[in-house]
């Protein structure tokens, strides 16, 4: 029992670095309809540029900044040259070309930096915390527990931001109808490349923790195909959604992991006469379990619902 | 000049459902003569009790241009009271010519055939689309009875019932948000009324399907245009025929034989409805390309190409210039005219209303609340203040 | 001016609806059909046939097959590479396990068992859209994957999951060599492109298309949309199951499931983003494109970094590839979405007036 509850908040935890990097997505679609694949890339390459600077000898704090500022860089430069000419297209065509943005970040970060892996030191250990451990003899990873902490205060910034700011509602307009917005005489080029900064930030978080967790290498780039079911589950739209989609995702990916050979190795071994092992199945899990949500609920938890008029 | 009398010139043909006509060799220089003719026919038909499909033999036939008008207009009632279709075949180069000079007419190529076999081909086509007669009974075309539509807690439609006759144009009228596009929808088959029954050549049911009510021969434009933007209008028109086309993938992917003898002889008819409606200048071009106007053209061509039975038109006039209106006029009626087509029709141009149509429904949120032929319409109170306006 | 279709009237509706209408088109493919089957045999070099043309030729049938679902009939995936592993290992075990199999036969079945496949993960098509869509691609890309490497039935139980393929075999004739393995591809190829073509300006096409460009209106004028949809899903895997049977027999010879990964999907997207979607055409444009880029870069970069006098670190030409990949997507998105196909015809339509300028 106490195994279960391990498995199952170790999930909750992974489950909430997953939401972290959602919420980058959400964000960008929230404010301009965008559903940006290159946000695994964004945080590759803040973790890589982070790593970087720290062996060359700054200080944490000033290659966060200097980090930062890189991503608004990337901001700037991706609103003028992909988004600013792409106005009004397609959701397919912009989908494609993050798509394309995505290997231009991916080759960039590369080749600034080389690509061994580098490790992650935050300060905080990867170790379970005492009292928890020493009380109930459920072991929860201290790292684990910070991330939860701050993804929790991003998403509360976050969610007031768009829910009480000038510059929130814009953002929404934004995303409903490009042309709409501009015609009503929203800037859309600084809005969106102050979106994009903010979602630069929120992949420098979460490429902080993943790297810190996973170590900063290429396989970090493949985060965002992990949040595309947690996407699913909670709707592109929805800050919260992005939060419990991921919490649902990470714990029933673990446990689907461990619980599911453990009980259906050994029959189907026997059934089919040969030695099964189904280990290695959260790889395609989290998207079966997306796709049999798609199927019931098309808009996922908290999306909005879409209806064709004629 | 006669040289069998009107009466060997008719003939039924049961097992084909067909009546048969045989003008060859005919000159019909007056009036007198043609109604002569078609009082003979006209009182066969009736005496027979139900409708035909027509096969009219034109060959070698002369109408003189006084006797056009009387010719054109016996026929046309004999259409609308007794024919479920007709076909015809040849007619003389100088017959064409006059109905061409003499009536204005741009093109009358409609259901013309070279030979008697392929017109029966035709018929033969025909008849195996549409359901067959009723033995008695519902001769209705279109009745909806009591038709009640919700979205959530919005009501779009509530307790509608109307009926449209046969090869009439009618309209619905009422200002905007009154239910008027949701009601040739659920007739349609794209929404499914909670309450109430569609009544559609006589078969009686609870809801349409999509796939059924085109199969059924029924055919809709679109308020905002529905037409495919990647597509040429060449190949938006055929798509219009796509329920006709049965070679499967396969013998498509060969293309040789059926599937090539299959699309030409669509191409064939797709290219009358080009003439018809004067677009044979950009078959090619990518529909995104065209200007509003022809756009709406083509869907209204998309919706022809099917052959329907019931055409509905959304807001066919929607943004056009008095010109363009002129025009789609001229093709609404045309349309009910040469090929018998029944049309319904949404419309806000009150004059466009009043002149092409014969009967009018008036919707108000959701509700009728006025319905007859276009002058009861425009002195009903109710619809004045609801709709018209007072100063009218 | 020589290209000008003047004097060329079609005065049936059969010589309109030709693929190629304009005879110096017609004069051309011919030509290049002809050098194709009977030129390059006998002047191309082994590196050529079997790094650069076979590969060429059986990405731009995987290509096809991507442009048919997502191209003609408008439904994104991601999958590409899982129906090419079905495809592969599918007529790996049909040689392997039904003796006497001819291998064309085995080649066909293995596009059969794609097909299915194809239809399972289309499936969900009939209630999602969009991008939503790419997620159910997705579960195929990674699930089928897991599946040919986690069952070893299909691996022969061999040690790492990786196959060996068979010599092709075809009624007694060894294709063993790059010259045969080419035109055996070559004529596959050239005969499944032509199908392509015709299904696509048929009904079936049409309907495709109609479903992409508004699916609401395609239901109203009587199309089947789950018919339509997964008939796209069922072509259009099968193409890429002959495409995978074709990548393991005729191309690389011995492969594992993990080559046909999510980075193959994206090439394969990328090839028709940039050839163009919805064009038989572009599937072969890009088709090169993508083939010969990287060789291109790796042939010219050296050279060019001397020429310039840069010093090149190690590993730069990976990167290199990727960042101008990327470039180019977005390059192609902003200032032609319809791919180079299209620049072919505006190319195309601009010789027909030369010298004129209108």
């Amino acid at each position: 029992m106490q195994f279960f509850f391990e498995v199952l908040i170790g999930g909750l935890l992974a489950g909430v670095m997953y939401s972290l990097v959602a919420l980058g997505f959400v964000l960008i679609y929230k404010a301009s309809g965008v559903f940006n694949f290159a946000q695994g890339a964004m945080v590759f390459f803040a973790a890589l540029t982070f790593v970087s600077l720290v062996e060359r000898g700054f200080s944490i704090w000033v290659a966060f900044l200097i980090t930062f500022a890189a991503m608004v860089v990337i901001a700037i430069a991706t609103e003028r040259v992909v988004l600013r000419p792409l106005v009004n297209q397609a959701q397919i065509t912009l989908f494609m070309a993050t798509i394309g943005l995505t290997f231009v970040l991916e080759g960039l970060s590369q080749l600034f930096w080389g690509s061994q892996p580098h490790g992650l030191e935050l300060g905080i250990e990867d170790m379970p915390l005492e009292w928890l451990s020493a009380n109930t003899g459920i072991n929860v990873s201290q790292f684990d527990l910070f991330a939860a902490l701050v993804a929790g205060i991003l998403v509360a910034g976050l969610a007031l931001f768009f829910q009480k700011t000038r510059i929130g509602r814009a953002l929404r307009a934004v995303a409903d109808d490009h042309q709409a917005a501009l015609a009503v005489g929203i800037p859309l080029q600084q809005i969106w490349a102050i979106v994009w900064t903010v979602a630069g930030f929120v992949a420098l978080v979460s490429g902080l923790l993943w790297g810190a967790r996973n170590g900063v290498q290429f396989a970090l780039t493949f985060t965002a195909l992990k949040a595309l079911p947690v996407l699913i589950l909670g709707g592109f739209e929805s800050v919260a959604g992005a939060i419990i989609g991921g919490l649902i995702i990470g714990a029933s990916e673990k446990l689907a992991e461990i619980y599911i050979p453990q009980f259906l190795n050994a029959p189907l071994s026997e059934a089919w006469g040969v030695s099964v092992n189904l280990a290695g199945l959260e790889i395609w899990f989290p998207y079966a379990l997306a796709l049999a949500f798609l199927l019931i609920r098309p808009e996922g938890l908290f999306g909005e619902k879409h209806i064709d008029r004629v | 000049m006669q040289d069998r009398s009107t009466s060997q010139r008719l003939s039924f043909h049961g097992a084909l459902e067909t009546f048969e006509v045989d003008f060859s060799g005919l000159t019909f220089s007056a009036a007198a003569e043609v109604d002569a003719f078609y009082d003979e026919i006209d009182r066969q038909l009736a005496a027979s009790g139900r409708r035909w499909y027509f096969l009219v033999v034109y060959t070698d036939c002369i109408i003189a241009p006084e006797a056009w008008d009387s010719f054109a207009a016996r026929g046309k009632s004999c259409n609308v009271n007794h024919s479920l279709g007709s076909v015809r075949v040849g007619a003389s180069a100088q017959t064409r010519e006059s109905i061409r000079q003499d009536a204005g007419r741009g093109s009358f190529r409609a259901n013309m055939y070279d030979t008697r076999e392929q017109a029966m081909q035709a018929i033969a086509e025909l008849r195996r689309q549409r359901p067959g007669p009723a033995a008695a009974a519902d001769d209705t075309f279109l009745r909806v009875d009591n038709v009640s539509l919700r979205f959530g807690g919005v009501k779009a439609i509530t307790g509608v019932s109307f009926e449209i006759k046969r090869g009439e144009i009618s309209s619905i009228i009422g200002p905007n948000g009154a239910g008027k596009s949701s009601m040739l929808n659920v007739i349609n088959g794209v929404y499914h009324p909670q309450e109430g029954t569609i009544t559609f050549l006589g078969r009686k049911r609870h809801d349409m399907d999509t796939h059924e009510a085109a199969a059924q021969g029924i055919a809709r434009t679109f308020q905002n245009i529905a037409l495919f933007k990647g597509m040429s209008v060449l190949d938006n028109l055929m798509t219009g025929r796509n329920l006709k086309m049965h070679c499967n993938f396969l013998q498509q992917a060969l293309y040789l034989g059926p599937a090539r003898r299959e699309e030409l002889e669509h191409r064939r008819k797709i290219e009358e409805v080009i003439d018809f409606l004067e677009i044979e200048h950009i078959r090619k071009t990518p529909v995104g390309r065209l200007p509003y106007g022809l756009q709406k053209r083509v869907e209204l061509g998309r919706a022809l190409a099917a052959e329907p039975t019931l055409l509905l038109l959304d807001e066919p006039m929607a943004g056009m210039n008095v010109e363009e209106k002129q025009d789609m006029c001229r093709f609404i009626l045309d349309v009910n005219d040469q090929f018998g087509t029944t049309i319904l029709l949404i419309e806000h141009d009150m004059g466009v209303v009043m002149d092409i149509s014969t009967y009018v429904v008036v919707l108000d949120y959701g509700k009728k609340i006025g319905e007859g032929t276009p002058d009861d319409v425009r002195s009903d109170p109710v619809v004045i203040s609801a709709y018209l306006g007072a100063t009218h | 001016m020589l290209y000008r279709d003047a004097g060329q009237f079609k005065d049936t509706y059969s010589a309109d609806q030709q693929i190629f209408p304009i005879r110096q088109d017609r004069i051309g493919v011919t030509l290049l059909v002809l050098f194709a089957f009977l030129v390059v045999p006998v002047i191309g070099n082994q590196y050529w046939l079997s790094a650069i043309l076979i590969p060429f030729l059986v990405f731009a049938l995987a290509a096809l097959g991507l442009n048919i679902l997502t191209g003609y009939a408008g439904q994104l995936s991601l999958g590409t590479a899982a129906f090419m592993a079905v495809g592969g290992f599918a007529a790996y075990n049909f040689v392997l396990r039904v003796p006497g199999m001819p291998i064309l036969v085995s080649f066909a079945l293995a596009g059969v068992m794609a097909a299915l496949v194809g239809i399972v993960f289309g499936l969900p098509s009939l209630r999602i859209k969009g991008f939503y869509l790419a997620v159910a691609t997705l579960a195929a890309q990674f699930f089928v994957v897991w599946a040919l490497t986690k069952f070893g039935w299909f691996s022969n139980f061999s040690s790492s999951g990786v196959i060996s393929a068979q010599t092709v075999v075809i009624l007694g004739y060894p294709f063993d060599t790059p010259v045969r393995k080419y035109l055996l591809v070559l004529a596959i190829v050239a005969l499944m492109a032509l199908a392509a073509k015709n299904m696509v300006r048929s009904s079936v096409g049409r309907a495709w298309m109609a479903v992409r460009d508004m699916d609401v209106a395609a239901g109203v004028i009587g199309i089947r949309l789950m018919h339509t949809k997964l008939l796209a899903f069922a072509v259009s895997s099968f193409y890429c199951g002959v495409a995978g049977a074709l990548y393991t027999y005729c191309y690389i010879g011995t492969v594992e499931p993990e080559a046909f990964n999510i980075e193959l999907s994206f090439r394969v997207l990328f090839m028709i983003i940039i050839g163009g979607v919805g064009s038989i055409l572009g599937s072969f444009l890009g088709a090169a494109f993508i083939t010969l880029l990287p060789i291109f870069l790796n042939t010219y970069a050296e050279p060019l970094a001397h020429a310039l006098g840069l010093q090149l670190p190690p590993g730069i030409v990976s990167n290199l590839e990727l960042i101008i990949f990327g470039a180019l997507i977005i390059f192609f998105l902003i200032v032609e979405p319809l791919g180079l196909a299209r620049m072919w015809q505006i190319t195309k339509e601009k010789m027909r007036l030369w010298p004129f300028p209108h």
